[in-house]
């Protein structure tokens, strides 16, 4: 199966404290994955990278020898490896830094142990799996890839706004997705005064992915506040 | 510079009031010393009622005795002289023995205009003839050719407001010459001490009548720049020593909180084991909280969290805050409702996006953590005339009145000069206000309409979009 298979990806741990190390490879372990190293220095993450070829590397900011946005670049000279910076940094520009950087994701110290794990299983879907192209929805499938809704076997077209509408509601199945963040979506940056077109928006999708348009199961409204999509069998 | 105008404003007032008080003074003195002169018509007077109170009789002429009487006083004489033949033909008993008894026309022209012998004489017309009053030597000055040029006299009136006005213009000149320099001295004074209150550093060029001056604002403007310098270190070195003790805390923590996790999901251990490493977790994220806020509060404190002002939609902020909530999937437990006006769709101020939704998710965790047998949170977004408010409101536990007071009135320990021994409230109001107060707004406590309690935070709204 492609999910056990991720389990077998090679993750490299860099950080300063051989506990934490230690600490982060049970969690790792105990979440199923078999291959994981440590690296406590700049030096010996670069050589590893080379070396052992990492399939993700976990970076620490404050290191000995260096520091992990360095590290970063470097590493990005030779592979293009998800990384996940794991640092006791939370300052916004610290984060902003990383992420501006190209990290596929920045969590700050001190964390949940599975949330490091969940985090750690997206982004290998993500870059090892790719993202599904078909959604299955209560009585339709989208396909994002070729921007259609396929109901009763019968292929409907999206626009590019409901196409960019769907894909944000999707990103965030099963949650609650504000009519700002759906507008920002589809219009950019300072999206105000859209809220009817939205509505408009939404009709026409309905139309196209429910069954019973006027009685919306995919596509629900949470009044005043947003959306949510839900996905078939959730 | 508004103290220069007054300045000069004063200046100019107390030079038209001396100018005035000068003249009205001239005008009294002239007025008393004039009052206590003879009159300037008088001898001609004497002359004009001597010349009445002749008489001609039978055995020559008699001057009345009332008249004779004031002549005398006056130590002045009288002499008649007839028309036909100019000579003398009375005169008084004083009359000195120099006085010529026989007058040619020319003699008697002279003397109207002037002197007999530097006597001033005086003339009066009589029947036949002429009487001269004759003064002391020095009881009289005449002007023996009094005449001017018509247009002179004429314009007099006019030449006088002239002359005046040229003579005020003139001292007003020479005044204004004399105080500009002091003025032009005074400026810069003036200039560097109303920029002391601003913190700027402030230079002012010792040099001119006032340098001592110059010379002590400078001084103090470096006094204050240092001190503030000071400040700034010691608030720098604190937050900074909060926000390394924030860092350093946050790798041990996290194995606190790593181990515990993985014990309370160690599927072999006794459930009782499991339950004590979840406390534990939940203690450590706890601490985690607080560290984070500890660190913002002391950051906001002493200006050192960068904010990034843009147009922001308080309204959108306020949806994704609760959506943010619901989305935790708390919502059996704590429900929660947007209770704005559906027509309400922007309320844009210039902010930091996310210390907004920051303040305002505090706000709604607050809610949940003062409340752990669950309540109905209500958040609302209203515009007032001036004022864009974020209502969160709950109906659980709420306060009590006495708390309220303090939560309005007491600060903060982070804020406290005085003992931390009372008990205040927690950081998340406090870092509430911090935003709040970073983007000129307010925050207010309340009970809460359905018991529970209320907290809103205003903002004013931008000039532009009132």
């Amino acid at each position: 199966m492609d999910y056990d298979y991720l389990k077998y990806k090679k993750i490299l741990i860099v950080d300063d404290e051989a506990e934490l190390l230690e600490m982060v490879r049970s969690i790792l372990e105990q979440d199923g994955f078999k291959a994981m190293k440590t690296a406590g220095t700049v030096s010996e993450a670069l050589q590893m990278c080379k070396e052992w070829k990492p399939d993700l590397a976990i970076l620490d900011v404050m290191l000995p020898d260096g520091n992990g946005f360095s590290l970063f670049e470097q590493i990005r000279t030779f592979t293009e490896i998800p990384i996940l910076f794991l640092t006791a940094r939370g300052e916004d520009e610290d984060r902003l830094r990383g992420l501006g950087l190209g990290a596929d994701d920045y969590m700050v110290k001190p964390f949940l142990p599975k949330e490091l794990s969940l985090r750690i299983g997206i982004i290998l879907r993500h870059n090892y799996k790719g993202e599904s192209p078909t959604v299955q929805l209560a009585g339709s499938q989208i396909d994002f890839d070729r921007a259609e809704v396929i109901k009763d076997h019968e292929p409907i077209s999206l626009t590019a706004k409901e196409h960019d509408i769907l894909l944000a509601l999707y990103r965030n199945a099963g949650r609650i997705v504000t009519i700002d963040q759906l507008c920002e979506a589809a219009w950019g940056d300072n999206p105000y005064g859209y809220e009817n077109s939205l509505m408009a928006h939404i009709r026409r999708i309905r139309e196209k992915i429910e069954t019973n348009p006027s009685k919306p199961v995919s596509l629900i409204t949470v009044k005043g506040l947003g959306y949510k999509l839900v996905l078939a069998g959730k | 510079m508004k103290d220069i105008t007054k300045l000069i404003r004063r200046f100019i007032g107390i030079l038209l009031l001396s100018t005035v008080l000068v003249i009205v003074l001239n005008i009294v003195i002239l007025a008393v010393i004039s009052a206590n002169q003879t009159a300037n018509g008088r001898p001609y007077t004497t002359a004009r009622e001597t010349a009445g109170a002749l008489q001609k009789t039978e055995t020559g002429y008699v001057l009345s005795d009332d008249m004779a009487d004031r002549l005398s006083r006056e130590n002045a004489w009288a002499i008649y002289i007839d028309n036909d033949t100019l000579e003398v033909k009375w005169h008084t008993d004083n009359l000195p023995e120099t006085i010529p008894m026989q007058y040619t026309i020319s003699d008697i022209a002279s003397l109207t205009r002037g002197y007999i012998d530097g006597y001033p004489t005086y003339t009066g017309e009589a029947e036949n003839g002429l009487v001269v009053v004759g003064y002391p030597k020095d009881r009289y000055w005449k002007h023996m050719s009094p005449s001017w040029d018509y247009n002179f006299i004429k314009n007099a009136p006019y030449t006088v407001i002239i002359v005046i006005g040229v003579n005020i213009f003139l001292i007003f000149l020479i005044y204004m010459i004399a105080n500009s320099k002091l003025l032009k001295s005074v400026k810069p004074i003036t200039n560097g001490i109303q920029a002391l209150p601003s913190g700027e550093p402030v230079y002012v060029r010792e040099k001119g009548l006032l340098s001592d001056l110059a010379a002590k604002i400078n001084q103090t403007s470096d006094i204050l720049q240092r001190q503030k310098r000071n400040l700034q270190r010691k608030e720098t070195a604190r937050a900074n020593w909060i926000s390394g003790v924030s860092h350093d805390i946050r790798t041990p923590l996290s194995m606190v909180m790593g181990y515990a996790g993985q014990i309370e999901d160690n599927e072999s251990l006794p459930e009782s084991e499991r339950k004590k490493a979840q406390i534990i977790r939940q203690q450590s994220i706890k601490m985690k909280n607080l560290i984070n806020d500890l660190n913002l509060a002391s950051k906001l404190e002493y200006n050192m969290q960068p904010i990034h002002p843009k147009p922001v939609n308080l309204v959108a902020v306020a949806r994704q805050s609760v959506v943010d909530f619901i989305n935790l999937g708390m919502e059996e437990k704590y429900p929660i409702e947007w209770n704005t006006d559906e027509a309400l769709t922007t309320c844009v101020i210039n902010g930091d996006k996310e210390l907004l939704r920051r303040a305002i998710g505090d706000l709604i965790t607050n809610a949940q953590t003062h409340n752990p047998d669950g309540c109905t949170i209500s958040v609302c977004a209203r515009k007032s005339d001036t004022e864009y408010k974020i209502s969160v409101e709950d109906n659980g536990i709420g306060v009590t009145d006495e708390k309220l007071e303090q939560l309005r009135t007491t600060p903060h320990y982070m804020m406290s000069d005085s003992g931390t021994a009372e008990p205040r409230h927690g950081l998340g109001l406090l870092i509430v206000g911090q935003i709040a107060f970073a983007h000129k707004g307010t925050v207010s406590f309340d009970h809460g309409k359905h018991g529970g309690f209320s907290v809103t935070i205003s903002f004013p709204i931008p000039k532009d979009s009132q």
